[in-house]
């Protein structure tokens, strides 16, 4: 355990000194401070326009569909292209610089290798959706909030970027480059995404319903609005299991072939 | 302390170590010679545990390096030939890093840090980013990262490379304090640094070990013991096959002129005056006799190039 905790630290600093976490950090305060705003009067504009017209409709009225749904869904959009960037260096750069070497000929399991910096990562995405969680935050200055629903929403969001960092891990892992390992694992995170899509271009019912079950969002939309189901966090710890598992086999495998 | 039995490895085919076979104690100095590409670096990424054999066994400290790795990697501290630094951290950063996997309790990581940082003369450096420091300085944080753990056997490969002469010496004087403490591999192809270092050589090429015994035998197991330099006046074909015929002499070959001659000998003094006295009885014209004991040079080159190289 002091190991993983050894390896978390390294890492975890490796984050806090380099400028690449705070550029992300930066972009998305940056995004979030112009796009949010903007939203947040639209609905207050919405709001009073909505005592006119009595017949419009409960979603419309509420702040979590008007305003925190559209900027989770940018906050993963942009979780989408941000963790790759903070994963990439994880094991390809150490493979690159050879320093790979000295984590195969210490005392570390490959397990304990993954732990450490997947800990690490994801300690990072937590910080990025501390910095989204701000904005609704700020507006509780202003009006009452659901607190309960608000929490699970940013869990949920958490919860994807959880997934993200496995898959993005699992990426840096295969190669020694640093680019490849982003395209990587910006294509793979949009796969998770769009395999979603499977559910309309299928008419076989099973297909369907497996379509529906691995889609990622399917499960997060569910947790988004405030519903928490055992299956999908089944679901995506599973998800997140299977890459750490996967990284575990590849760093594993890479003291046997060389 | 380390026992390497059948140990073979082959990278698809290309054979690049076959079935080795060696021992080293307690407390020795071992020096791992051989040309590039013999297999060295391949043998001490296997007792390293880095990476594993096709067939054959390595054991450290009574552990089988296969069966369990994690107890050998406690026992080891590997410098490899690229040393495996962080360039975005500080020395004494680093060095506590290390430490700290390689499993030294929290309470003493500081210590170990300070013990190697003041045994590779890093003192100066200790605050510094490694990203800016010369080859030289990083060689030595390799070094000191691989001496952190303080651990019972040292695997390096070829840690004198990039130093100027000074850190050299320093390096090698630094071995040689080793010697008892920790049992030490050394792998190079620089001779002189086994010869300053080393109690017993072992010599692999291409993929087998060719010779290993301890310095002095080796020095004497070719058979001539001597080297003698000659050089005549008159150019003679003769020459060769009299001295040849002479007690003692045991091979002749000519020389970088057709008035130089060079000769293996038995380690007696009477070789060498006789050779002497024949030559200057058939009125050679003898202008220069010396001998010298044949060195690891030419083992090394008569061992892994073959004879006729030499």
């Amino acid at each position: 355990m002091s190991k993983v905790l050894a390896i978390y630290k390294k890492e975890f600093k490796g984050f806090l000194f380099s400028p690449t976490f705070y550029i992300v950090c930066a972009l998305i305060a940056i995004i979030f401070s112009f796009i949010y705003p903007s939203v947040l009067n639209k609905f207050a504009e919405a709001l009073q326009m909505g005592m006119f017209t009595p017949d419009m409709g409960q979603q419309q009225m509420n702040i979590h569909y008007q305003v925190f749904l559209p900027q989770l869904n940018i906050l993963n959009l942009m979780l989408i292209m941000i963790v790759p960037a903070l994963t990439m260096r994880l094991f390809a750069e150490e493979k690159k610089m050879r320093t790979f070497d000295l984590l195969l000929t210490s005392p570390v399991t490959s397990a304990q290798i993954v732990a450490g910096k997947y800990l690490a990562v994801l300690t990072a995405v937590f910080g990025l959706c501390l910095i989204a969680i701000l904005y609704p935050l700020a507006t509780a200055f202003f009006t009452k909030l659901q607190w309960g629903s608000l929490w699970i929403a940013f869990f949920s969001i958490f919860a994807a970027g959880a997934v993200y960092a496995a898959v993005d891990l699992f990426c840096s892992s295969l190669t020694e480059s640093g680019i490849i390992a982003y395209v990587l694992a910006v294509v793979l995170n949009m796969g998770l995404w769009f395999v979603g899509i499977g559910v309309d271009a299928v008419d076989n019912p099973m297909l369907r319903a497996v379509f529906e079950h691995i889609s990622i969002n399917q499960h997060l939309v569910s947790l988004v609005e405030g519903s928490v189901r055992t299956s999908s966090l089944v679901f995506l710890a599973s998800v997140i299991f299977l890459f750490c598992f996967l990284c575990e086999r590849v760093v594993e495998a890479s003291r046997w072939r060389s | 302390m380390i026992k390497v039995q059948d140990l073979t490895k082959s990278y698809g085919g290309t054979l690049a170590i076959q079935s080795l076979n060696f021992e080293v104690k307690k407390g020795e100095v071992v020096g791992f010679l051989g040309p590039n590409g013999a297999g060295k670096s391949t043998t001490m990424k296997i007792i390293t545990g880095f990476m594993a054999p096709t067939s054959g066994q390595a054991s450290v400290a009574g552990f089988d390096v296969f069966e369990s790795p994690i107890e050998v990697k406690k026992r080891i501290g590997y410098l490899p030939e690229t040393p495996p630094v962080y360039t975005d951290m500080k020395v004494a950063e680093y060095l506590s890093y290390v430490a700290e996997l390689k499993g030294v309790p929290s309470r003493e990581i500081k210590k170990h840090v300070e013990q190697a940082i003041d045994k590779t003369n890093l003192g100066d450096v200790q605050k510094r980013l490694i990203y800016g420091l010369s080859k030289g300085f990083k060689q030595r944080v390799g070094l000191a990262q691989a001496l952190v753990s303080n651990p019972e056997v040292l695997i390096l490969d070829e840690p004198t490379v990039g130093l100027d002469p000074k850190q050299v010496a320093e390096i090698r004087s630094l071995i040689q304090e080793l010697r008892g403490h920790h049992t030490v591999i050394l792998s190079t192809h620089i001779l002189p640094e086994v010869q300053a270092t080393c109690e017993r050589v072992i010599i692999i090429n291409r993929g087998t070990i060719v010779a290993q015994d301890s310095l002095q035998n080796l020095s004497s197991l070719q058979g001539g013991a001597r080297k003698v330099h000659l050089k005549i006046k008159k150019e003679n074909q003769d020459v060769g096959s009299v001295l040849k015929a002479l007690p003692g002499v045991l091979k002749v070959l000519p020389g970088a002129t057709a008035n130089d001659w060079i000769m293996d000998t038995q380690e007696k003094d009477d070789v060498i005056e006789a050779i002497a006295s024949t030559v200057i009885q058939k009125g050679y014209g003898l202008l220069e006799i010396s001998s010298a004991k044949i060195d690891l040079e030419d083992i090394f080159l008569k061992l892994t190039y073959g004879e006729k190289n030499v």
